[in-house]
């Protein structure tokens, strides 16, 4: 009870001191207003606007307000792309791909209005949930993470980058992890950590620092999406917007429990490192089909349903941000984005952060869910005129964007040539049915892995048993060769068999 | 989506499998070789010993890449067994499509050269006025004819500033490529005004003009940072004008 008391206190004084500062407003207000629209443009992503911003902010302004514009992009974002997804079947982020299926039929029944009204609500109580989360289990986490050492940190890596390519694939689950792979291999490049040995720099001195992560989080994010956008897109037939936005009471106070498991189930997906808020989406409506009793009516046009993805993917904001202070993993690939901006502002997440600025991030989460709630009630209508922009309007403005933050955040052209590289080589991987985000959590993470691992050996005298014999890191062992035989074709046809006997 | 489409769809995906695994295989293995410059055993770098393998700067390198090789094979093994090598050679197989390769290719150029060529050697208004006008003249309705225009406009000052001025020494004057530029610019607005007016042709010259020159003017002066080309034809007289006459009125 001491332990809540005092959280709240922290909490109470970090959002007196940030609210008290009325440039707060502005950079909340535009940034959570620019989160929205990149939300509901299709094409752009929550990872694109923190991309951007970071670079568009750099680390030349206060670090509270740096954070205040990412946070507040980040949860406006996820939330904005239920408005394409809703009015024109077109999920805005990958987010809001689950919030389709009763979406769009809810709008087609004239109920647009009622549904953007619960989307928002629902949103705002999902962001608060994962905050509330990320407030009580950080500092959990964070007493435990003071146990962890090198082997569990390299394996924790290991695991996260697996995880993510398991996970975020679309096709086969061995092209997630060669994109992992691909991205803990772009890591190795520049001086090693701990001799400062040159590795694959080809004697160019650029590559002596290792890949920068705002390029490469600009390449493979932005130019992709800029080069697949560019086509001829006719925006799909939208549905009037029919009926009141702001929600009934009575509406929300029925589907509660949805709303309630809905935010656990989103927070606890967001915390396994490198997932996201699209298979948090899917994952809390797979649930929500089948506990739900209204589950029959799921894809038809069920408020259950809606509501169900909608509170996850925006509650899995909060659960990305644990594994991302306390262990420096990213949760998710907006995240993985976040990281970048923090390295660049000299903040290391990890058992090492600064507890004041955990604090501050759960004071700003709660001002961009509120104003994110107050501008999707009272201005959603804004919102959906700019639905109407052409992607190859808006597209050629975010390439021009994406190149001057890329270059403003290492200040040299090289950055821009490996942007681009970059960018060509993650274009092709989208073509491919590779995803990407493992490889950007490959590259941020590659260089933890890489000078764990070696501490360990160095520490245990080159003695692999390092790895088996701390409990942490034997779980964790345990858990990376499950996941991976859990993969395995033959292994999969073992267990079909098992289950087939035990019917 | 019907099944004979998924099908199709699966077959193109395994054919460019087949094709991506040799390319990994190959990309791997020249890695896994170049991994090996890399002292693993009896180093001696900065007066550290690295006398044991386990503290050798290769040891994780050759994991990710042996690794990797050793996928890369995998996914070879399973485009074979989905019939990806047999198709691998047929249009099919290299989902060949006439108008992709030109839409692709151009937005290639466009973006290739406004980086390679443009960006380090013109104004970044002027450069970036012509990549969105290039970039929505081209793609807004679709016509590889209009990409095509919009590629060579962007190439002809891009490849004359690559030609004449490579060097970096030459990256901040003279302005022969700015003005190329801005002759590019022109033409190609003035081509695109003479099509169909519609709302974002009209629209097209404000916003090529206007997104750049605000985008810049908000980074330089309003976060201070740091932009391409502080020297480019505009934003040095942009410069100029802020630090001489605006500033002092409230620096005064």
């Amino acid at each position: 009870m001491e332990f809540v008391l005092t959280q709240l206190s922290g909490f109470g004084s970090a959002f007196l001191s940030l609210s008290s500062d009325p440039i707060t407003y502005i950079y909340l207000i535009s940034s959570v207003f620019l989160g929205i629209v990149f939300g509901a443009l299709p094409g752009l992503t929550a990872t694109l606007a923190i991309t951007i911003l970071t670079g568009f902010f750099g680390n030349k302004i206060p670090l509270d307000y740096s954070m205040i514009a990412l946070l507040g992009a980040y949860v406006g974002a996820i939330y904005g792309g239920s408005y394409p997804t809703i009015l024109l079947n077109i999920p805005g982020t990958a987010a809001s791909a689950a919030t389709a299926m009763d979406g769009y039929p809810l709008a087609k029944q004239g109920r647009g209005g009622e549904a953007l009204g619960l989307t928002t609500t629902a949103s705002l109580i999902g962001t608060l949930i994962g905050t509330v989360a990320l407030l009580i289990f950080v500092w959990v986490l964070l007493l435990v993470s003071k146990n962890i050492a090198s082997p569990e940190k390299a394996l924790l890596a290991l695991f996260g980058i697996l995880l993510s390519g398991t996970l975020m694939s679309e096709d086969l689950v061995i092209k997630g992890w060669i994109a992992g792979l691909i991205g803990l291999a772009m890591a190795m490049v520049g001086l090693d950590p701990l001799l400062s040995e040159p590795r694959y720099t080809f004697g160019w001195s650029y590559l002596l620092s290792g890949f920068q992560v705002v390029p490469v989080l600009m390449g493979a994010f932005a130019v992709p999406q800029i080069i697949e956008g560019l086509r001829t897109m006719e925006i799909g037939k939208m549905v009037q917007l029919e009926g009141r936005i702001l929600p009934n009471l009575k509406t929300i106070r029925k589907h509660m429990p949805t709303i309630a498991r809905s935010g656990i189930i989103g927070t606890s997906v967001g915390a396994l490192p490198g997932v996201g808020e699209d298979v948090a989406g899917w994952v809390s409506y797979g649930v929500g089909k089948s506990v739900s009793p209204d589950g029959k009516n799921f894809g038809k046009g069920s408020i259950d349903g809606l509501l169900c993805s909608e509170t996850a993917n925006n509650a899995c904001i909060g659960g990305a941000l644990i594994p991302l202070l306390v262990l420096g993993i990213p949760g998710s690939p907006p995240a993985a984005a976040l990281m970048g901006a923090f390295t660049i502002n000299n903040i290391i997440p990890g058992p090492t952060i600064d507890p004041d600025i955990i604090l501050r991030v759960v004071a700003i989460m709660v001002m961009a869910s509120f104003t994110m709630a107050i501008m999707g009630l009272f201005t959603a209508r804004i919102f959906i005129k700019i639905l109407r922009i052409p992607q190859t309007v808006f597209l050629p403005i975010v390439m021009v964007l994406t190149t001057i933050g890329s270059f403003s955040v290492g200040g040299g052209i090289n950055d821009l040539y490996l942007m681009l590289g970059v960018g060509f080589v993650a274009y092709f991987m989208n073509m491919l049915r590779y995803p990407i985000a493992p490889l950007v959590i490959g590259v941020i993470l590659g260089g933890l892995f890489d000078e764990t691992f070696r501490r360990s050996l160095l520490i245990s005298d080159g003695d692999l048993g390092v790895f088996i014999s701390r409990p942490g890191a034997a779980i964790l062992l345990v858990m990376i060769i499950a996941l991976v035989l859990s993969q395995l074709p033959l292994v999969r046809r073992i267990f079909a068999r098992l289950r087939k006997k035990a019917v | 989506m019907d099944n004979t489409n998924d099908i199709n769809d699966i077959a193109v995906l395994r054919a460019r499998d087949f094709w991506a695994a040799l390319v990994l295989i190959a990309v791997s293995a020249f890695f896994l070789w170049r991994t090996s410059y890399i002292p693993l055993f009896g180093g001696n770098r900065a007066g550290v010993s690295g006398a044991s393998w386990y503290s050798s700067a290769a040891i994780v390198p050759l994991g990710v890449f042996s690794a990797l090789f050793i996928l890369s094979i995998f996914l070879l093994v399973t485009a074979i067994r989905a019939g990806g090598a047999k198709t691998a050679l047929t249009a099919v197989g290299i989902g060949w499509n006439r108008f992709e390769a030109i839409r692709f290719g151009t937005i290639g150029i466009i973006i290739g050269f406004f980086i390679v060529g443009l960006v380090p050697r013109v104004d970044f208004i002027l450069c970036s006025g012509l990549l969105i006008t290039a970039l929505i003249y081209g793609f807004h309705t679709g016509n590889p004819r209009r990409m095509i225009m919009s590629a060579i406009a962007m190439f002809i000052p891009a490849f004359y500033a690559l030609a004449m001025h490579l060097p970096q020494s030459e990256w901040a004057a003279p302005h022969d490529d700015d003005w190329l530029t801005l002759v590019a610019w022109i033409i190609l607005s003035a081509i695109a005004w003479r099509g169909p007016r519609d709302a974002v042709a009209r629209a097209t010259p404000i916003i090529a003009m206007m997104a750049p020159l605000f985008l810049v003017c908000v980074m330089a002066f309003g976060f201070r940072q740091n932009v391409p080309n502080r020297s480019g034809l505009i934003f040095s007289q942009i410069e100029y004008q802020y630090y001489v006459n605006i500033r002092p009125i409230w620096r005064n």
